[in-house]
């Protein structure tokens, strides 16, 4: 007991140093399905019939496929095949990435469709271009409804950012496989993970729910 | 009836499905006119309205502003000319993010391109013209509906539009608040405003209006000074309307 | 011409063997997950504040780890105190105790939702306090968790693909032996996508089904 305390203790700071590459991925992945999302949601919800089925297709293939046959088929096939050599850190920014923009657009999107349709007409009626309607009033009412669901996206990514030890980056669950198979000491090694995930799940909700607080419009209840 | 006119919609003609809420409708508007259209719930007041600065696509119909054929399909041009017509809402439709003084300067700076100090200026003497001064910080949801009512309008007025059309601006508001909102509307019509307004408050229409024009099921059933179409209407369908309008509402003579 | 051959006559006959283990993880996970999730969720709200207590750290611990992390604990972690399961079984605990973590979230919303003055109806009627949580409360209750489960039920279809990394080999496993002898990543997993995707498009056509059939006339749009 003592001595597998002591094992796990000296992990402890190899198993940080994979903190923060999961804090990469994660911020990486929701940073790229954040842009993507909303342009995507933005397409389905104003675009023509044709860029709406194109979306949906997108949406509906990331995610129906799991997030490990995805890794594959991305890293060690598609980008190999094109000839595009990513590390398998980006392969899987990019991975996660893709997926969650699938799962980000049906948030925005229905933040976007909740919104009165007032709101365009008015715009609208002040001369201004849809463009510069959906950038100037729409998305920034959107994406204040859509933080609750982004805070629920950002738990979901994390999690799954464990996956991406089966294509080999560092992050903490690889690390403490790697430290539980050289030390056998695999129960605290996996559950020092575990809470690991757990505190970040925890400290990226709560800073998450203060967002909220701090771009809630005042007055303003749903 | 020298003056051409300012605005002037032909002919406007909507159908959702099968259903024609708009038939041929027409109207045209001189400088410092108000021309009020009365008519029951459903009857395409705010089809016909929306119709005339294109927020709903009219199946068929032209509009003028200035002599000059508004081509819808031309976005920039539509842009334009849409600055030049104001619109107040039914229910406001104030922009719920941002603060009443945002919500005017906004067109100003995000459409006219205009400096933030010069719009921020602008949109405080356009809130103090409707009597908001004192509320130019808070949010819609801070706000009374005839303080939105009064914010739309400064939104609006704010662009110097040549037309504004109104579409019921008192209908969602409780009675003791009808009146900051319809003196707002007397003081621009005072200060020569051109107005397109449909409204249910007949009194407020035989006080200010030039014209009444009565709507029903998508038609334009009579056209008339107030005095006319109010008291003495020729059509049957018109007087049931006027005398349920005044059942419901109480009569000012 | 060759190629389409050998994913026919070769790729293919492996990765139905493989798709069948696949299901033969999700039916008993998702049995077993529902059962845990309908229990606990009831502990939570009926229970008394001991195992109200103990339940939602069962559920704060299974839903915050990640599944592997879990999957790990099962298979690897467990022999350290002489406890030997086979990848198939350590996946399937794995998968169960994880979805019903999930699915007690949405029972328990579900059952607070319920009126009280459903459980007080239904004892003026001389119900037990177990036998009214399980004919009145608990199956408004259901129908009302039915959307969150059912989502639930997806992502353990896809999640059971996580059944590889603990040398359980299902369809993902066998895509990537073979895969990994052919070179042919592209294609396989390409194949095996397509098979859960017409996994998940099934399930939720069915859920959506069985949804539909559930309704409750004049509830119809609960929620929404
Ligand atoms: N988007 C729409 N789709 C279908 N029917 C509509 C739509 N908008 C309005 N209508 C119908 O058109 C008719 C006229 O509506 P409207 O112009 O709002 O009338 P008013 O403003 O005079 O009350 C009504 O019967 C209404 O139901
Ligand atoms: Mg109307």
């Amino acid at each position: 007991m003592i001595e597998s305390l002591v094992i796990l203790y000296g992990a402890l700071p190899y198993l940080f140093r994979g903190v923060l590459v999961t804090v990469s991925l994660v911020v990486g992945a929701m940073g790229l399905g954040l842009l993507s999302g909303i342009a995507l949601a933005v397409g389905q919800v104003y675009g023509t019939p044709w860029t709406r089925r194109l979306i949906g297709f997108y949406v509906w293939f990331f995610r129906g496929v799991p997030l490990i046959v995805l890794l594959f088929l991305f890293y060690f096939g598609l980008f190999t095949m094109l000839g595009i050599n990513l590390s398998a850190f980006t392969a899987s920014i990019i991975v996660l990435g893709l997926i969650s923009a699938a799962y980000q657009s049906q948030i925005f999107r229905g933040a976007i469709l909740s919104l009165p349709t007032g709101q365009l007409k008015a715009a609208r009626a002040l001369g201004m271009s849809d463009s510069r309607a959906i950038i100037s009033i729409i998305l920034p009412q959107a994406l204040r409804l859509s933080v609750p669901g982004w805070s629920n996206e950002y738990s979901i990514v994390l999690k799954d950012s464990a996956v991406t030890y089966a294509v080999g980056v560092t992050e903490v669950m690889a690390r403490a496989h790697f430290v539980a198979s050289r030390t056998y000491e695999h129960l605290p090694l996996y559950f020092a993970a575990g809470v690991i995930f757990l505190m970040l799940t925890f400290l990226g909700t709560k800073g998450l729910r203060l967002l909220e607080d701090r771009v809630r419009i005042p007055g303003y209840v749903r | 009836m020298s003056k051409p006119p300012v605005l002037r919609a032909e002919n406007i003609t909507k159908r959702y499905g099968k259903k024609v809420v708009l038939n041929n409708a027409s109207l045209s508007i001189c400088e410092r006119e108000l021309k009020i259209l009365i008519g029951p719930s459903g009857s395409g007041k705010s089809t016909f309205l929306q119709c005339i600065n294109f927020l709903v696509t009219p199946d068929r119909g032209r509009v003028w502003l200035d002599g000059r054929e508004i081509l819808r399909t031309h976005k920039r041009d539509l842009n334009a000319y849409r600055q030049k017509v104001g619109m107040i809402f039914q229910d406001f439709n104030l922009f719920d993010h941002l603060t009443a003084l945002a919500n005017v300067e906004i067109g100003l700076t995000r459409v006219r391109k205009m400096g933030k100090e010069e719009a921020c200026e602008k949109a405080m003497q356009e809130l103090d013209k409707v009597g908001l001064r004192d509320h130019i910080a808070k949010y819609p949801a801070q706000l009374s509906g005839g303080q939105k009512q009064r914010v739309s309008i400064a939104r609006a007025l704010a662009m110097d539009p040549e037309v504004m059309l109104l579409d019921e601006p008192t209908s969602a508001l409780d009675p003791e608040l009808i009146t900051e909102v319809l003196a707002v509307i007397k003081d621009l019509r005072a200060n020569g405003m051109t107005m397109i307004m449909s409204t249910h408050q007949l009194n407020f229409a035989s006080e200010v209006a030039d014209e009444i024009i009565f709507l029903e099921d998508g038609i334009i059933v009579e056209v008339g000074p107030p005095d006319k179409i109010l008291y003495e209407p020729e059509c049957e369908r018109t007087i049931q309307f006027c005398s349920k309008m005044r059942e419901l509402y109480g009569n000012s003579r | 011409m060759g190629e389409m051959d050998f994913i026919q006559n070769e790729v293919l006959p492996s990765l139905f063997e493989g798709l069948g283990t696949s299901i033969l993880l999700i039916i008993p996970s998702a049995v077993f997950g529902l059962v845990i999730g309908v229990a606990i969720g009831v502990f939570r709200v009926f229970g008394n504040p001991l195992t109200e207590k103990l339940a939602s750290t069962y559920v704060a611990i299974f839903r915050g780890f990640p599944l592997v992390v879990q999957l790990f604990i099962w298979y690897f972690g467990l022999p350290h105190l002489g406890i030997y399961f086979s990848p198939y079984t350590a996946s399937i605990i794995g998968f169960s105790l994880c979805s019903g973590a999930y699915h007690s979230e949405y029972v328990r919303g579900a059952l607070l939702s319920i009126k009280r003055g459903q459980l007080l109806a239904a004892q003026a009627l001389g119900f037990t306090r177990t036998g009214t949580i399980v004919s009145v409360i608990l199956p408004q209750a259901l129908r009302r968790a039915l959307p969150g489960c059912g989502n639930e039920l997806i992502y353990l279809i896809k999640y059971s693909s996580l059944a590889y990394m603990i040398t359980c080999i299902e369809l993902t496993g066998k895509g990537k032996i073979i895969a990994s002898e052919t070179f042919k990543f592209t294609e396989i997993f390409m194949i095996i996508g397509i098979f859960y995707l017409v996994m998940t498009t099934i399930a939720g056509r069915l859920l959506q089904y069985v949804e539909f059939r559930l309704e409750i006339p004049g509830f119809e749009h609960y929620g929404a």
